[in-house]
């Protein structure tokens, strides 16, 4: 004889993410490091933000590329001397929070003032893993057509700070930049949210700005 | 796109919650995912159907639920559903159905959670 009987689970996959992503904060308390989850599409900028920030940022900096092309990444952070880890997600879609915390392994953690973790290139996945990171920068560029925040809102809402780069080429790709700006303000008010260009340096120093507002 | 590293912890808690119970198989499961989660739910079902294979959960019936998406207004403090039909994730986070104010937070719609699971045992009374 065989019966059947109905059990109750109600148990959250995302939970077990979550509990690391707040073991991974306390790491970074711990050893008084502000991390920085960078996200956004392929190409919009991240790495040569990134890049920027550790030439003109007077902290000690430290860089976890995750990438999805980890290796290049990693290889054009080293030519700055900073502490840089690749991780390869493989086929992922996105980094998570265990992920991180193999990462923090291989990182002097005591020797670095702000980590910058370069999330896989990809509006959409990352979102809903938390890495245990205090800001979350999300890094969009013209190039990616000015429609980009309406296709994929809710990596905006959940933004400490929006960057929409290239502004440069927004005549040329025939984006409109200000579009873009207000759609993010609409979905997120409290987002800090920057134009700039890498190019020209415009927005660098208000990105500095307000990086560092949210360390004190 | 990461329906199958979901689809893996999924079939992992129902398998491990099934042995717990001395489950001789699983005919049924029922997985809730949130209206604005980031996930395909005919992908995720097909994923977990291919994952499930020599498992306890193999040939059973997979069910998915949707759990409507909610708001909390900032500003009038509306709570409750975004009211809004639309078929894209935009709208429905953008304003308050109420107010119209957009300083608004998703209470609800991001879970994925597996629910429950219907499991065949040996009748002890037997
Ligand atoms: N015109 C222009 N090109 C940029 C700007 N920022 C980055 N790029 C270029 O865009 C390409 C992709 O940049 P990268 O930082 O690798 O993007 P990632 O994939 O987000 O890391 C590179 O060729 C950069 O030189 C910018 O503000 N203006
Ligand atoms: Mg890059
Ligand atoms: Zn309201």
């Amino acid at each position: 004889m065989h019966k059947i009987a109905e059990v109750e689970i109600q148990h959250d996959i995302m939970a077990a993410n979550k509990k690391l992503a707040k073991r991974n904060q306390r790491i970074f308390d711990k050893a008084d490091v502000f991390t920085v989850d960078v996200l956004g599409a392929i190409g919009s900028g991240k790495t040569s933000l990134i890049e920027n920030l550790i030439e003109k940022m007077d902290y000690k900096i430290g860089v976890i590329a995750g990438d999805v092309i980890s290796r290049f990444d990693a290889g054009r952070f080293e030519k700055y001397n900073v502490p840089v880890v690749g991780l390869n997600t493989g086929k992922e879609c996105h980094l998570d929070a265990h992920l991180v915390k193999h990462a923090l392994g291989d990182l002097p953690l005591d020797d670095i003032e702000i980590l910058f973790i370069e999330n896989v290139g990809n509006l959409i996945c990352p979102v809903d893993f938390d890495l245990g990171a205090h800001l979350r920068m999300v890094v969009i560029s013209v190039s990616e057509g000015d429609d980009t925040v309406e296709k994929h809102p809710l990596i905006f809402k959940d933004a400490d700070i929006v960057v929409i780069n290239k502004v440069d080429i927004a005549k040329a790709v025939g984006a409109d930049e200000n579009k873009m700006f207000n759609d993010v303000k609409e979905l997120n008010p409290d987002a800090v949210v920057i134009k700039s260009s890498l190019k020209t340096g415009e927005g660098l120093r208000e990105i500095m700005d307000n990086i560092q507002k949210f360390m004190e | 796109m990461h329906e199958l590293s979901m689809a893996d912890a999924i079939v992992k808690t129902a398998v491990d919650v099934a042995e717990k119970n001395d489950a001789q198989k699983i005919t049924e499961i029922t997985i809730e995912i949130g209206g604005l989660a980031l996930l395909n739910p005919e992908q995720l079902k097909f994923m977990i159907e291919v994952l499930s294979e020599n498992t306890l959960l193999e040939g059973a019936e997979v069910n998915v639920e949707e759990i409507p998406i909610e708001i909390k207004c900032e500003s009038c403090n509306y709570e409750g559903p975004t009211g809004s039909e639309e078929l894209d994730h935009y709208m429905p986070i953008v304003k308050c159905p109420e107010c119209e104010n957009v300083s608004i937070k998703i209470i609800k719609g991001r879970e994925c959670n597996v629910k429950n699971i219907k499991i065949e045992k040996e009748d002890e009374d037997a």
